[in-house]
């Protein structure tokens, strides 16, 4: 497997996660809501998006529908199947929001911590009725007929292999050329550390990435990991796989999430939720119904759980109850600590740190017998850095965000706007 | 400050038989037989009692009710007994929100500022009922969104240039000092556009310039509009700064009057002013 897969793989990975942890943030850094049953909702969105969009009568299952949303809309050609997978993805969401509402409207008036070890209970309850009930979603035997959009377009090709290397390879470098401009743009003027990244990380990671790769694969791997989202192996002619596509509409749906929660967090709203979290009281006393925030602000962090699992289905291919243990909740508290608690750059870094230890550690080349205590140092590692990140820097690696809310300028008014 | 839309109160808001301080005027507030009970402890023994615009003083011994009847006007305890009106809404059964929307807000006796957001945000926080605060204004925001956020920043610029806090607008809250917070916790609830507001001891800790300052804003806020139900142990100036003083002691109001002459009622001497000091 060249370098590029591995990348592409964990970055779907991180992708996946942060929109997840994005949900979390909103719950628990924003707003204060200790929600231990998070990933309840990416199971309920992986779920729900599946059989809304599976054919009926899936060989192997016995649970409710497949209702075959594509299907349905598939007449109108592949765009219409996207549409029908669309639907069931939002049909996901809105069943995670749905309910998470159930479970908030009794528990949110709970004092925090109560509120944590209930919404903890209340996941571990769905999971195993998930499991237990063959009936409804076909038990532990899970769903592998996941409906995946779009797989029939894919390999994407456009024409001949020459075409194809070139189209993809000019995109693949657009891609490294924004990420530069982004990198230099971020970093040069943040002083000591700012050198640090662009001086000694980023060649680091390029020596990494570009030149170890040519000495064991010669120039075949140099073109792959160049050439990131050309596989020349996909299909006749080469293209774009699947694999790549899904990492795309990963990054294409964190950054919706990204912005909307924006959106949410840098305004009037934003504010009342801040305020819920610092001291709900006072919110109160000024006349703004705190609870009906703290459920939305509830609803609103699942419903991005839930797409979060509906991505999770397609990366995958295949769900069941196991995948989704009280553990994935932990690790996104650990991305969102990690990263910088109501930031939303921060839960991507925090997602990227974690699952970089997590996922990119299991191609150190170890002797066999070693690979059990690799696994358990892979733990140890990640308790050691949150540690040392508490102890440290405990408002987490980028501290809390900015808030701004833009208004078109006024000559008059003078003074910062930025609040 | 902006403009008061004071509701017109009901004919059956007339004061009756509770004990009423100035019958002149239409009360703002009439508070019957309020109990409130922790336990064992009565901490509220059927209070009665009417507010009216202006300044009313709240005094009594630690331990006489004061702060348990703010929190039962404001919605935060619930009374076991008796009701409490605003105008002509009953709010005895109201939640906070509900409360202040009504136009009663208060401030806490220790100041709750939001200390890890800005002065100006703490001030921003306070307009009711903005576009901006729904999910859908926040997402979609249309002219009215941008228009009410400019309206909102230049009152709460204003107000902070009122209570001297402009400077410190882009400080965290949790970096102001004592009488700072006191002071924002104030302009905060004004913010809110109140008829009342309820001010659980705003001058405690606070130096004596600074102090002048509050009560000089205060007076300033009556002739706006503003009424204000004030908490404080220090006599001389609920004395001075006071149209009408209520003196609670044991969960009750012992008696409400002018200042003058509840410093002149002997079981108020006895109670609470100690003989000779006064």
């Amino acid at each position: 497997m060249a370098v590029a897969d591995f990348i592409i793989s964990l970055l779907t990975f991180i992708a996946i996660y942060s929109l997840f942890g994005i949900g979390l943030n909103l719950k628990f850094g924003f707003t204060g809501l200790i929600d231990f049953g998070h990933v309840a909702y990416f199971m309920i969105g992986a779920y729900v998006t599946v059989v809304l969009t599976m054919p009926a009568g899936a060989a192997g299952y016995s649970g409710i529908g497949g209702f075959a949303l594509p299907e349905l809309f598939g007449v109108l050609g592949p765009l219409g199947s996207l549409f029908g997978w669309v639907l069931g993805v939002l049909g996901g969401m809105i069943a995670a929001a749905l309910v998470s509402l159930a479970v908030g409207v009794p528990t949110l008036r709970l004092r925090e911590d109560y509120l944590a070890i209930t919404a903890l209970g209340i996941a571990t309850i769905l999971t195993t009725v998930v499991n237990d009930e063959e009936w409804l979603f076909n038990g532990p035997f899970g769903i592998n007929t996941v409906y995946t959009p779009l797989r029939d377009v894919f390999p994407l090709s456009l024409g001949g292999f020459t075409l194809n290397m070139a189209v993809f390879g000019i995109l693949s470098l657009a891609v490294f050329g924004l990420t530069g401009y982004w990198l230099v743009r971020v970093f040069q003027h943040r002083g000591r550390r700012g050198r640090l990244v662009l001086g000694v990380l980023v060649p680091l990671v390029a020596v990494w990435y570009f030149v170890l790769p040519t000495l064991s694969g010669g120039m075949v791997e140099l073109t792959r990991n160049t050439l990131w989202l050309f596989d020349p192996t996909a299909g006749p002619n080469g293209g774009m796989d699947y694999d790549r596509f899904v990492l795309l509409l990963s990054v294409a749906a964190l950054g919706g999430g990204y912005w909307i929660t924006e959106r949410t967090i840098n305004s009037p709203y934003g504010r009342v939720l801040r305020a819920i979290r610092e001291d709900e009281d006072v919110p109160r006393a000024l006349g703004k119904e705190t609870f009906q925030y703290k459920l939305q602000a509830l609803m609103l962090g699942s419903a991005l759980a839930g797409a979060a699992g509906a991505l999770w289905a397609i990366n995958i291919g295949f769900i069941a109850p196991d995948q989704f243990a009280a553990t994935i909740t932990f690790y996104a508290f650990t991305a969102v600590i990690v990263g910088g608690t109501a930031n939303n750059k921060g839960v991507i870094l925090g997602t990227a740190f974690f699952w970089g230890i997590r996922n990119g550690t299991r191609f150190i080349d170890v002797p066999s017998q070693y690979s059990i205590q690799l696994a358990a140092a892979r733990l140890m590692l990640i308790g050691v850095v949150l540690i040392l990140i508490l102890y440290y820097r405990p408002e987490g690696l980028l501290g809390e965000q900015d808030y701004d809310i833009p208004l078109p300028s006024r000559d008059a008014s003078g003074g910062t706007d930025d609040v | 400050m902006s403009e008061r839309n004071t509701p017109t109160p009901t004919p059956d808001a007339t004061p009756t038989d509770s004990p009423a301080v100035g019958d002149d005027r239409d009360p703002i507030l009439r508070i019957e037989g309020i109990t409130k009970q922790f336990g064992g402890i009565t901490a509220l023994d059927g209070v009665d009692l009417t507010v009216d615009t202006g300044i009313t003083g709240l005094i009594g011994p630690n331990g006489a009710g004061k702060t348990t009847l703010f929190n039962c006007l404001t919605g935060f305890h619930k009374p076991d007994d008796g009701r409490a009106r605003l105008y002509e809404t009953d709010i005895t059964a109201e939640e906070p929100p509900a409360i202040a929307q009504h136009g009663m807000v208060r401030t806490f006796q220790i100041p709750r500022e939001l200390a890890d957001m800005t002065v100006f945000e703490n001030l921003l926080l306070a307009p009711m009922n903005q576009h901006g605060e729904r999910l859908r204004g926040a997402w979609v925001r249309g002219d009215q969104f941008v228009e009410e956020e400019q309206t909102i920043r230049d009152r709460a610029r204003e107000i902070a240039a009122f209570f001297e806090i402009d400077h410190l607008l882009d400080e965290p809250a949790g970096s102001l000092s004592g009488g700072q917070r006191k002071l924002l916790e104030i302009a905060r609830a004004l913010l809110t556009d109140p008829d009342i507001v309820l001010l659980d001891e705003p001058l405690a800790g606070v130096n004596p310039t600074l102090e002048q300052k509050i009560l000089g804003r205060i007076e300033d806020l009556v002739e706006d509009g503003y009424s204000f139900l004030l908490i404080e142990h220090d006599i001389d100036l609920i004395m001075d700064n006071c149209e009408r003083v209520v003196v609670m002691h044991q969960g009750a109001v012992l008696t409400t009057g002018s200042p003058e002459a509840v410093q002149s009622d002997e079981r108020v001497i006895e109670a609470y002013l100690g003989g000779d000091d006064v």
